[in-house]
């Protein structure tokens, strides 16, 4: 197993709007996602997870609706809303943005 | 941010359905790892371990949730509330104890709020009230005698200064008669100037007002009923307008009828216009009339005054002759009718608080014992992480919870019992009280009730928490007893015993000068004996009896029939009874001899018509020279007699009998009455100074048709009433009886609110002494209790029983003597303020706060005998062990 790294501040939110671009997603599976892609660097803990979605939730940039898992479970489904969708294009640019000015830094020195 | 708030109301609204959600998303997502776990080869005991592992605290995680929807709050306190009402339900005792005492302290406060709110605030429902002022002037020589009257050529002047009034308005009330048959009716009616109404800012229900042009003699013969008359005498008809009905036995004009409820300056059968002659207009002797006025908008009444005592004083210089000494005073019109009773009713509001705050002491004290019982469940929360705050929001969660309750017992019980306080007092009365009848629950005295509720909520909350704050948490769980009061919390406790004897001395005072000072008030009238007295009006019709000579004939017939009656044992007539809530007129006077010779030095006194007997039959002592008799016929000697306190005023030094007085001023043509008699002070009605000079003149000499008969029985004078009638009938059937009715009831009915003031200062001040008894025994009883195992040690020791007795008195009367101690300057300053403001009845007396402190005293020492006792009975051994 590679080495783990503990999530910066503010980038969970990203993460999440991020999956959820690709589609509607139950919680497990978001952070399945985010493993996977991340070839298991980045791990969501749960106790962050669903405090997030509730957060995201509440400020109405992700919607959630019961509908039924793979394996024919119930289960909730998040998905981006319209503002949701606009928060994703923000956070990404000032993301990169942020990534890029600290990556000149770090070579420039 | 809409969205933000549909989140938390729904997240709040329907909180067991998200609650569950939330359940059934984590359990999901558990089970997902499990089998994650399970598919990666390891065994299912192995998986569950792992997937645990990984997802933290369940509970954590769930809180972090609550917490993400923003809820948090509004959860806690509903959590809070819910537990309250659960602790509140498992002990009934106390829920109940303490429900009792909140409603008690808030219902005391929304009854007297609920008199304030319709006597003092709500008088009247006139358009802009506090703009409305009367206005009246004083004479310097009547010695602070105030009749609220000015004089008709003052009162021209006044109406001028348009810059501060609007308009002013004039009137006087009378007595009318009505041609009723052939008959003719006493019926109070009204004069008055052509804009009175519009002063007022009310219009007829129907029909019109007075023109300026009505207001002129000759052509003033036009009428404004009250919708009152309208309805009794009229039918309601419409075609009561444009009517005439004989007023003083001349035809009037119906114009207009009154709205419902309209009853300016007092109930009314109907105004007319004052139509003041050009002679009496100019007449600035005698004050005659009252006056109201509207204010200028922006314009104060302070200014106001300040602009009329220029005003007067510019009179005063130029008509020296009457206008000396003269002073106007201007008065909120709402101010003006409770200028007597406002102290006593801010008096009733302030004890009504102090028992509430006392109520509220108590329950503090009650509750503290509850907290030692959950000490342990404090310390725990604590422990297990709950903050302090949180801790606070629980308490004062419980303590609203118990004030809700008690608002909502108040408020069921208030539609009932402000209805009996109204009704308290006879309607005979109350209608002379404006806005008396508008007592009741409304949606103010509901707020007030609310507000209060509120308030004894949040202090019995804060103080709850003031002493949670004190408790020793650690030490409370080491020693995993029932817990400990500390030393800080008892010394709380008793500061609330001290508070709460404080409390109880000032109101108890209170109660006791507003006794006293009702008893003194009941004495008022101790010039005469109302008891077994039957009084009636009786009224003769103009028509038949237009001479003297008729008149007194009748009076005589009467007088000797109703004599002759099996069990009376007196009769008189007067033209005023005593406490009949009018005023006496009044008129100027003369003494011969005085130096005056100007009308501002004139005095003035009330003026009665008695006949022959009328002294004996009320038993006013008759102090020197001879009463009235027969032979005082109008061409005898004409002569009067005068009170006690006038001929002391008048004659200072030498006998008043057989000296002469004139009706009117030093100018005046009347004849010279030869003062015969002098008689014992007799209080015309309890809000007139002592003192004031009477003048006594025979109704043989001076008949008049409208006159009160009085008879006094050897008992039960109501039974008298039909015989009376009769005998009225028989002498003659168009003479009118009215207000038949006992002297006893009239007199008691017209010192009622005082009564009920009086009563309800006695209640709360009851109540007071109840609950700091129980504040007293309370804390003994608990500290008593807690040292048991110490008084167990020392009776073992060989202490006797006497000295552990006299040790727990010796606390309680620590405890009592400085609560007494602190009260006692604080009632000193009450008790003044209130022998000042009461009618000036109750005298400033230490008598009533020491009565009251030693009562204290006693109950502090009982309250402390009953738990020593019971801790003396106890066997040492067993005390010992009782640890």
């Amino acid at each position: 197993m590679s080495e783990r790294l503990e999530l910066p501040q503010g980038t969970l939110d990203l993460l999440i709007l991020k999956t959820l671009g690709l589609g509607p997603q139950h919680g497990w599976a978001i952070s399945e996602r985010v493993q996977q892609i991340s070839s298991d660097v980045l791990r969501i803990q749960q106790g962050s997870l669903y405090p997030a979605l509730h957060r995201l939730q509440r400020r109405g940039w992700i919607a959630g609706s019961w509908g039924t898992s793979e394996n024919n479970r119930r289960a909730k489904y998040y998905e981006l809303t319209a503002a949701g969708r606009r928060q994703l294009e923000v956070e990404e640019t000032s993301w990169r943005k942020l990534a890029a000015a600290v990556g000149q830094v770090l070579e420039a020195i | 941010m809409l969205d933000d708030l549909r989140y938390r109301l729904r997240a709040l609204l329907r909180r067991d359905d998200t609650e569950e959600q939330l359940d059934e998303e984590l359990r999901f997502h558990y089970e997902q790892e499990i089998e994650k776990q399970i598919e990666s080869g390891l065994s299912r005991e192995e998986a569950i371990r792992r997937a645990r592992e990984r997802f933290g605290g369940l509970e954590q995680v769930k809180e972090e949730c609550r917490d993400a929807r923003g809820v948090r709050f509004l959860e806690n306190l509903r959590q809070d509330f819910h537990y309250g009402l659960r602790l509140l339900r498992k002990s009934p005792g106390f829920a109940g104890l303490a429900i009792l005492t909140l409603t008690l302290g808030i219902g005391a406060n929304t009854a007297i709020f609920s008199m304030v709110n319709a006597l003092l605030l709500h008088p009247y429902d006139f358009r802009d009230l506090d703009r409305l002022v009367r206005v009246w002037e004083y004479r310097g020589v009547d010695e602070g005698f105030d009749s609220r009257r000015l004089a008709p050529a003052d009162a021209a002047e006044f109406s001028g200064s348009t810059r501060i009034f609007r308009s002013l308005a004039t009137y006087q009330c009378r007595d009318f008669n009505l041609t009723v048959n052939g008959a003719a009716e006493p019926v109070r009616g009204c004069g008055i100037s052509a804009n009175f109404f519009e002063v007022l800012g009310v219009s007829a229900a129907m029909g019109r007002t007075f023109s300026a042009e009505e207001d002129r003699p000759g052509t003033d013969a036009v009428v404004v009923l009250s919708h009152g008359f309208w309805q009794r005498r009229m039918g309601g008809q419409l075609s009561a307008l444009g009517s005439n009905i004989p007023i003083n036995g001349r035809p009037y004009t119906v114009i207009g009828i009154m709205p419902r409820g309209f009853d300016y300056p007092v109930p009314m059968e109907f105004w007319v216009p004052l139509a003041l002659t050009p002679a009496e207009k100019a007449n600035r002797a005698d004050l005659s009339l009252e006056a109201l006025a509207r204010l200028q908008p922006g314009v104060g009444v302070k200014q106001a005054q300040a602009v009329l005592a220029g005003e007067s004083l510019r009179l005063e210089q130029e008509y020296p002759l009457t206008n000396a000494n003269r002073a106007v005073l201007v008065m909120l019109l709402r101010k003006e009718l409770y200028s007597f009773t406002l102290p006593i009713f801010l008096l009733l509001q302030a004890a009504a608080l102090f028992v509430l705050l006392l109520a509220i002491a108590n329950l503090v004290n009650v509750h503290f014992a509850r907290m030692i019982g959950r000490q342990k469940e404090l310390a725990l929360r604590l422990a297990l992480g709950g903050t302090r705050s949180r801790l606070a929001q629980l308490l004062i969660c419980e303590s609203l919870e118990l004030s809700a309750i008690s608002a909502v017992v108040t408020i069921a019980a208030s539609f009932w019992s402000v209805r009996v306080l109204r009704d308290s007092i006879s309607p005979d009365w109350t209608m002379w009280v404006p806005g008396w009848n508008a007592i009741r629950v409304d949606t103010t005295v509901l707020a007030f009730t609310v507000l209060v509720a509120i308030a004894a909520g949040v202090i019995f909350g804060l103080v709850s928490v003031l002493h949670a704050g004190k408790l020793q948490l650690n030490q409370t769980l080491k020693e995993g007893g029932p817990g400990n009061m500390t030393r800080a919390s008892n010394r709380l406790r008793s500061g609330f015993v001290v508070a709460q004897v404080m409390f109880a001395l000032t109101l108890l005072v209170c109660a006791g000068l507003m006794i006293q000072g009702f008893t003194r008030l009941a004495n008022i009238y101790g010039g005469f004996e109302p008891a077994s007295v039957l009084k009636a009006e009786i009224t003769l019709p103009e028509k038949k009896y237009d001479s003297d000579a008729q008149v007194v004939n009748f009076h005589r017939e009467l007088l000797q029939r109703t004599a002759a009656l099996l069990g009376v044992t007196g009769v008189a007539l007067n033209s005023n009874n005593p406490a009949s809530n009018v005023d006496n007129p009044t008129t100027l006077f003369t003494v011969e001899g005085s130096v005056a010779q100007k009308v501002s030095d004139t005095p003035s006194a009330d003026v009665e018509v008695a006949s022959p007997g009328y002294f004996q039959v009320l038993h006013i002592p008759m102090l020197a020279g001879r009463g009235f008799t027969e032979a005082d016929t109008a061409t005898a000697p004409a002569v009067v007699m005068v009170s006690e306190s006038m001929a002391k005023r008048f004659w200072p030094e030498d006998n008043a009998l057989g000296r002469r007085i004139k009706l009117g001023a030093f100018n005046s043509d009347a004849k010279w009455l030869t003062v015969i008699g002098i008689v014992g002070d007799v209080r015309q009605n309890w809000w007139n100074p002592p003192g004031r000079p009477v003048i006594y003149e025979c109704s043989v000499q001076y008949p008049d048709r409208g006159m009160k008969l009085l008879l006094r029985t050897n008992s039960s004078p109501e039974k008298y009433g039909s015989s009376l009638r009769e005998i009225v009938r028989g002498l003659d059937a168009e003479v009118i009886v009215n207000e038949l009715g006992t002297l006893e009831k009239e007199v008691g009915d017209s010192i009622a609110i005082v009564r009920v003031m009086g009563m309800l200062m006695g209640i709360f001040g009851g109540v007071a002494l109840v609950l700091s008894a129980i504040g007293v025994y309370g804390v003994l009883a608990e500290s008593v209790a807690q040292r048991k195992r110490e008084f167990g040690v020392r009776v073992a020791l060989g202490a006797r029983p006497g000295d552990i007795l006299r040790q727990v008195v010796l606390h309680s009367l620590k405890l009592t003597g400085i609560g007494l101690g602190l009260a006692l300057p604080l009632t000193v300053v009450i008790s003044r303020a209130v022998s000042h403001y009461v009618f000036g009845l109750v005298a400033m007396n230490f008598g009533v706060p020491l009565f009251f402190a030693g009562t204290l005293l006693a109950v502090g020492v009982v309250a402390a005998y009953l738990p020593a006792r019971r801790v003396m009975g106890v066997d040492p051994i067993v005390a010992l062990r009782h640890e």
